[in-house]
């Protein structure tokens, strides 16, 4: 391995490899964990590579547990199939981080088994209490929340009862953004309209940033009774736009493929007047 | 008159960003009904054009949509006042010219399909690119810009940019309309292109090539 590139340079599969590989420097292998997820690498040692990196003990150091991290998150990526259980484990690891990015990585596998786990995690004592120096909610909720509501997505989920009341009392929690995420993955997980309204109250909040996370979550949920809201919301065109699509292609309750119907013709031309 | 001036001091005044995107679009929203290439207009139309370099989007927006509003009569000025060194400006003209639909614009319109780093202001080229009014040009003139447009979206449904690429199949399906026979050939293969799965990755661009070729036949 060539000591002089440094981080942040172009490199190729080859060598991200050897420097996932070598056990030397940490943030070598981190750095090579992002980029193979980064750039969808196909090789059949990366996940097997990635695999081995997760795997840490709780004791881990921290420059172990940056390497984890990277290598959760871009399993995700990849969607490796193989890294269900093994991301299971990572969300029991003590590191706030590493917990954080196997949810986010379980949502994207989108696999129903991993649904108990990451329920169980939310529904800890503490976990929505602000821990330490507050920096952090006891559990990564926001992703915790994201991962059920993405999951149940993908397997289009039944309405179930016991499965929603549990979520609600996080849409009352201090910080917005698990708020939010809580009435994404309530919207996700049963098709009920109310749970959009929060999120279209918000298409109207006075920080531009807030508006533009309620439109690009609405859109992830693929809402469309929302379009009309989101296409006057006071944001850019481009990530409006971006929205729209998602609507168009994912529609949350949808019958089979997307087809040229009335709902999608309003939908298009409201693309059209945004360009 | 009183209400320009006081509008224009408003402008020159703010002393807030929320307060110059205010005065923006007051002084927007009566541009266009002042008398046509007055000089009060021209003086409007030339502060709306400052205000597209004060680097406030909410002030852009409301400019550009003022300087649409006053249609041709905003062209000539815009085209004066091009900023080769403020990209911000730039794009924002590209988007006022993309909307006004004037000839006078294609050129600048050409340029930002072919090398616009911007996605948004390819965006916007590529439909605009399918706008351009001809009914006033010369037969000659009229074949010489239509080759210029279409060759224009044809680098737009090339773009990596998949916004880029449903722009301009809108751009294709409003040029076909008032195409000629070879020019509307020339459409329809495009517009096949993009509709098919092997070719177009992205579902909502063959959902509206789909919806364009529905249209055509």
């Amino acid at each position: 391995m060539d000591k002089k590139i440094l981080p942040g340079e172009p490199i190729n599969e080859v060598e991200a490899l050897q420097r996932l590989q070598q056990q030397e420097d940490p943030s070598q292998r981190c750095y090579a964990a992002w980029w193979l997820g980064r750039m969808r690498s196909q090789h059949p040692e990366v996940i097997p590579l990635l695999l081995k990196a997760l795997e840490i003990k709780p004791t881990a150091t921290e420059a172990a547990i940056a390497v984890a991290r990277s290598a959760a998150r871009s399993l995700g990526k990849l969607h490796a199939k193989t890294a269900l259980a093994p991301l299971i484990q990572a969300l029991l690891h003590p590191d706030h981080g590493l917990r954080e990015a196997a949810a986010r990585s379980l949502g994207e596998l989108g696999d129903s088994k991993a649904i108990k786990p990451l329920m169980e995690r939310l529904l800890l004592p503490g976990a929505d209490e602000p821990v330490g120096n507050g920096l952090h909610l006891g559990e990564p909720c926001e992703a915790l929340l994201e991962a059920i509501g993405q999951i149940c997505i993908t397997i289009k989920f039944e309405t179930n009862q016991d499965f929603q009341q549990p979520l609600e009392r996080f849409l009352q929690n201090k910080r917005p953004v698990v708020a939010s995420a809580a009435s994404r993955a309530l919207l996700q997980i049963s098709g009920n309209p109310k749970w959009a309204e929060p999120m279209l109250a918000l298409l109207e909040h006075p920080q531009l940033q807030m508006r533009r996370a309620a439109l690009m979550d609405l859109g992830a949920c693929g809402w469309r009774p929302a379009a009309e809201a989101i296409s006057c919301c006071l944001a850019e065109n481009s990530l409006k736009l971006i929205a729209l699509r998602n609507l168009v292609e994912q529609p949350l309750i949808s019958s089979g493929s997307i087809s040229l119907g009335a709902r999608e013709q309003q939908l298009l031309a409201l693309m059209d007047k945004l360009l | 008159m009183n209400l320009l001036k006081d509008l224009l001091l408003a402008v020159q005044t703010a002393a807030t960003a929320d307060s110059l995107v205010d005065a923006t679009r007051d002084l927007a929203a009566i541009c266009s009904d002042l008398p046509a290439n007055s000089s009060d207009q021209l003086t409007a139309i030339n502060c709306l054009i400052e205000l597209l370099s004060a680097n406030n989007p909410g002030a852009a927006v409301a400019a550009v949509d003022g300087l649409i509003a006053c249609k041709t009569a905003a062209v000539q000025p815009i085209l004066n006042n091009l900023d080769e060194h403020n990209y911000g400006a730039r794009a924002w003209a590209v988007r006022a010219l993309a909307q006004i639909g004037d000839p006078r614009g294609l050129a600048v319109l050409q340029r930002a399909i072919e090398q616009d780093i911007g996605p948004s202001v390819r965006r916007a080229a590529a439909m605009g690119l399918g706008r351009i009014e001809l009914a006033e040009l010369s037969p000659e003139e009229k074949l010489e810009t239509m080759e210029i447009c279409l060759a224009g979206l044809k680098l737009g449904c090339a773009d990596g940019e998949w916004i880029v690429r449903y722009a301009a199949v809108v751009g294709l399906e409003n040029f076909s309309r008032n195409s000629s026979n070879s020019f509307a050939q020339a459409c329809l293969r495009l517009l096949q292109a993009r509709s098919q799965e092997a070719i177009e990755e992205t579902p909502v661009v063959r959902l509206r090539a789909a919806q364009a070729l529905a249209a055509f036949s």
